[in-house]
């Protein structure tokens, strides 16, 4: 496994003075990659999304034959990320692994994002994000229906939001059954899981870190529109008769302009990672499903996630800011 | 605890032992450099540790951490430039022992606060992570409401001399960290349609900027008079000058004692952090002194404090890591990914599915504070010299280093025009006299403090009357009132003290008040 | 420093005043109904700045003790002139990063403060940023394998 040492600023240096000695070609397709690449991550180290990025660094470094470094450039959910990606050169040596939540969500609740599925190229999806509804293991409900029920019964109850996004779900299910919620505001998924384990509220969003509480958590309902393979006798939202599903998955997103064939073979080392024995150990250590997308099936589901949840937000009222 | 033996068994090779030394080792340094932090380090280390075998990696990277607490006291002491907010008080009262010629004492006390807290917090965590960890959970929001207010109360006393300037400080710190978006509405608040700032200010820069490079700019305007008294201090020429004499270990044990305590306390309940820790031991030694207007001219007994607190707060802030796999602290948050990495999943399973490894990290624990004895007792010495160099060498030095640890929060120029500005308006604190203590308490929990309140509103059911179901958020509620009482009338009895006693203006004397 | 309380008092009250009145609104909108407002903690501490200026404006107003030197400022020429260099200093160095590379910056920075500073020696000028930017090289890239910029 290479390492990931860069010679940074000299060999920028020496890159620099090749190409001013026209040395140096343009990167062709057959060539790539002829130097390190540098991943962004929209996250600080120590993540969910940082460590399954790292541990993807790790499987396309062996494959590509190039040291891979991982950046991490927090903030703003990943969009200052982001931007940085959008002034990098579409050559292929800088590319971006985050959720895709950065282009299909967060343009929606913040004002100051407006990226569009065109902004940027996909070359391919990993893993998916198993968001759901989570509450205590020994809750007297085990689907939402239950829930609903017993919340009923039980006005003035607690739930745990992360963020406008997780607000507006419950917002939505307790207009249309008129229940009486009290919105707890959680910062991260460690907050989270104190809040659920402490009893302080009866439900809440969970990222897909409830997997690693097996005896403590159980979900109610899954927010995505697929089943969990995780939990696949619980409910979608869908299914429970909300249009609400928003499916989230780490990316590899590049500059726009990065031509096909560069996006071909990363999303080809990409594809390396569903069958690579250390990647998978570590992504089941943290119960993260593998559901490899390529650059066509990639480009569609932004396209298709990004008018889905457009649709969503606009329905529930919700107004970026 | 048979495991722990089978643990010290695996521990004890050298193959494993290097590493952690090797961590230890590093951390001290990066923490003894003033701009580089723990934080940094172990996020910035976890790559290298792919190629060592899980219990070398995690030892190395805890090796890290508990290092770094120890050697930030070294810049803190020597340079009047604390290499993270939490070794802010050890600043205190550590430099103007260094400008009393004795550095060497005030690094040992250092060490030896540090250790033993680490020391002890390390057993704790061993002992009791799973009991601890579920009493943990017990604090919800409301009550860390009323602690957190609690210790807001607790160390605003601290601002001394003029309270009105402290709680100004306090206010304006408190106001900054509002910046960003706010948690609950993902409103932006004074971001000024900066991205970068929707996050809110990073404390890392912002303390970097704040405590180091305002304090070397001044430095840099004194620089003459300081070099000129630097020479006149004939380093460590008494030997009661470099060493801590019996009658400051009896002052001193109490100390280390009370501030072990409420590190580790600290370091479990979540989201507190180091800094708070540290001031709060601080604070509490000086109220507990009966001497308290002689802290911030070269109490010793300052230095052990705060040391002894901000080294517990790392071990103890891995409780309800190991014990419940929830982050405490920022250091514990990134370790996560380390340890999954390694195939150790922190959490109540970890005990369950790999004893063994647990066993191994414990016990490579427990050597890293020895270890750590060993490394800054032998580097104190070359440390010491430090003092001597010209400042105009040390000062550019400084500086970059200083950029370099801005830059390394968030890979960008952004933080250092961060660091920068607050440079600058450290500069005018420290020379009008309003306290950097009390703004970085008022930044630290002031976030937390309003978060905790929304929450609470929710979880009360907007109902006050539902208080006295959180019988723990109601015993601190009532500290906190004793507190604000007892700090009036005893600021009061300071002042009195102060106007009393005859100082000369000393430049030397940096705290803010 | 009385007088330099009053004038601190002044600027810190109008200050306060200029975020309640004017940054506040501007910057955070209010916030939806049921929930409290993102305003409410940004401008109560505000509140709390501009009656502790005022505060502290009168306590220093009254005359001060006999005897006590009054110095004209506390700061002194030099600590201001170092203010105005370090300014400069890193001023330099921002530009070398934005029109040459890190590496420059970092260097500038080091060359410009022991310029700044009144370093004259050439072997110290050229030796100190080789040696410092070369020790940091060596840690981050080669030990820790981390790459900074």
């Amino acid at each position: 496994m290479t390492h990931s040492t860069r010679r940074g600023v000299l060999g920028a240096a020496v890159a620099l003075a090749l190409g001013c000695t026209g040395l140096a070609a343009p990167a062709a397709a057959e060539d790539y990659p002829d130097g390190p690449i540098t991943m962004l991550v929209g996250y600080a180290a120590g993540g969910q999304t940082d460590l399954v990025a790292r541990a993807t660094a790790k499987v396309m470094s062996e494959q590509l034959g190039v040291p891979i470094n991982v950046v991490n450039k927090p903030g703003a959910g990943g969009a200052v990320a982001a931007r940085e990606l959008q002034k990098a050169k579409p050559d292929g040596y800088t590319v971006l692994f985050h959720a895709n939540t950065v282009v299909n969500t967060a343009p929606f609740i913040m004002e100051r994002v407006d990226f569009k599925p065109d902004d940027f190229e996909y070359a391919g999806m990993i893993t998916a994000y198993q968001v759901g509804l989570v509450t205590q293991k020994g809750a007297p409900y085990d689907t939402l229906e239950e829930f609903v029920a017993w919340a009923k019964q039980n006005p003035g109850f607690s739930y745990g939001s992360l963020s406008p996004a997780s607000r507006m779900y419950m917002e939505q299910i307790a207009k249309k059954e008129g229940l009486d919620v009290n919105i707890v505001p959680l910062k991260g998924g460690g907050d989270m899981i104190n809040a659920i384990l402490g009893h302080q509220v009866v439900l809440a969003l969970s990222g897909g870190i409830h997997n690693k509480y097996p005896d403590e958590m159980k979900m109610v309902t899954a927010l995505t529109s697929f089943r969990h393979p995780s939990d696949p006798d619980v409910l979608t939202i869908e299914e429970n008769g909300y249009a609400l599903g928003m499916d989230s998955r780490t990316t590899l997103i590049l500059p726009k302009g990065t031509p096909r064939p560069v996006l071909e073979k990363l999303a080809g080392a990409l594809k390396a990672a569903e069958t690579d024995e250390g990647f998978k150990k570590i992504v089941a250590a943290a119960n993260i499903p593998i559901m490899y997308l390529d650059v066509d099936q990639s480009a569609k589901e932004m396209a298709d996630s990004y008018a889905k949840n457009k649709g969503i937000m606009e329905s529930v009222g919700i107004v970026a800011k | 605890m048979e495991h722990l033996i089978t643990g010290f068994q695996d521990v004890l090779t050298p193959g494993i032992l290097v590493w952690v030394a090797v961590g230890v080792t590093l951390g001290y340094v990066l923490g003894a450099l003033p701009g580089l932090g723990k934080a940094t380090g172990v996020a910035v280390a976890i790559p290298l540790t792919l190629y060592l075998e899980p219990v070398a990696a995690l030892g190395m990277l805890i090796g890290i951490a508990k290092g770094s607490a120890a050697g930030s006291a070294v810049s803190a002491i020597l340079l009047n430039t604390p290499g993270e907010p939490s070794s802010a008080p050890t600043a205190l009262d550590g430099y103007p022992l260094a400008r009393q010629g004795k550095a060497q004492k005030a690094l040992k006390m250092g060490l030896f606060a540090s250790v033993i807290g680490d020391f002890v917090s390390t057993m704790i965590l061993i002992g009791l992570a799973a009991p601890l960890a579920s009493y943990a959970l017990l604090i919800g929001p409301v009550e860390l409401c009323a602690i957190l207010l609690f210790s807001l109360t607790f160390v605003g006393g601290l601002s001394g001399g003029s309270l009105t300037k402290g709680l100004i400080a306090a206010a304006f710190g408190v106001f900054f960290a509002t910046v960003g978006l706010e948690p609950e509405t993902f409103i932006p608040r004074m971001t000024f349609g900066l991205l970068e700032l929707e996050d809110g200010i990073a404390l890392v820069p912002m303390a970097i900027g704040m405590l180091a490079v305002a304090e070397m700019t001044l430095q840099a305007g004194n620089m003459r008079a300081l070099d000129v008294e630097a020479a006149r201090i004939s380093e460590g020429a008494r030997r009661e000058d470099r060493v801590v004499l019996a009658s400051e270990w009896r002052r001193c044990v109490p100390v280390i004692a009370r501030g072990t305590l409420i590190g580790s306390a600290v370091g479990i309940l979540p989201g507190l952090g180091a800094s708070v820790g540290s001031f709060l031991s601080y604070g509490a030694t000086r109220r507990a002194s009966a001497t308290p207007e002689k802290y911030g001219t070269g109490m010793i007994e300052g230095v052990a404090a705060a040391e002894s607190a901000d080294n517990a707060v790392v071990p103890s802030s891995l409780v309800p890591l190991f014990a419940l796999g929830i982050p405490g602290s920022v250091i514990a948050a990134i370790l996560i990914a380390a340890f999954i990495l390694h195939g150790l999943t922190p959490g109540p399973l970890m005990f369950k599915q790999q004893p063994r490894l647990v066993a191994d990290v414990y016990a490579s624990m427990i050597c890293a504070s020895l270890i750590m004895l060993v490394i800054g007792y032998t580097g104190q010495r070359i440390f010491a010299q430090v003092i001597k160099v010209p400042l105009r060498l040390i000062i550019p030095g400084v500086l970059l280093l200083c950029s370099v640890g801005a830059y390394l929060e968030t890979g960008s120029v952004f933080s250092i025009y961060v660091m920068l500005f607050f440079a600058l308006i450290g500069f005018f604190a420290r020379k009008l006299d309003f306290s950097f203590v009390t703004f970085l308490i008022g930044f630290v929990i002031g976030p937390s403090l309003e978060l905790t309140f929304r929450q609470s509103i929710q979880i009360l059911d907007h109902d006050v009357a539902n208080l006295p179901g959180h019988p723990i958020a109601i015993v601190f509620v009532f500290l906190t009132i004793a507190t604000a009482v007892w700090t009036a009338r005893s600021n009061g009895r300071l002042a009195a003290a102060r106007a009393r006693r005859t100082t000369k203006p000393c430049i030397s004397k940096r705290e803010g008040r | 420093m009385r007088r330099a309380n009053v004038v601190s008092g002044v600027v810190l009250g109008l200050l306060s005043l200029l975020m309640l009145f004017a940054v506040i609104p501007a910057q955070i909108d209010p916030g939806p109904d049921g929930i409290v407002s993102p305003r409410l903690v940004p401008s109560m501490t505000m509140i709390l700045v501009a009656a502790l200026s005022v505060l502290l404006v009168v306590n220093n107003m009254r005359a001060p003790e006999p005897g006590a030197p009054e110095a004209s400022l506390p700061f002194t020429r030099a600590e201001l002139a170092a203010l105005l260099k370090i300014g400069a200093v890193f001023a330099l160095a921002l530009g070398l990063y934005f029109l040459v590379s890190p590496l420059a910056a970092g260097a500038g920075l080091v060359v410009g403060a022991l310029l700044a500073l009144g370093e004259r020696r050439p072997v110290v000028i050229v030796l100190m940023p080789a040696v410092l930017l070369l020790a940091l090289w060596l840690l981050f890239y080669k030990v820790l394998g981390t790459a900074i910029v």
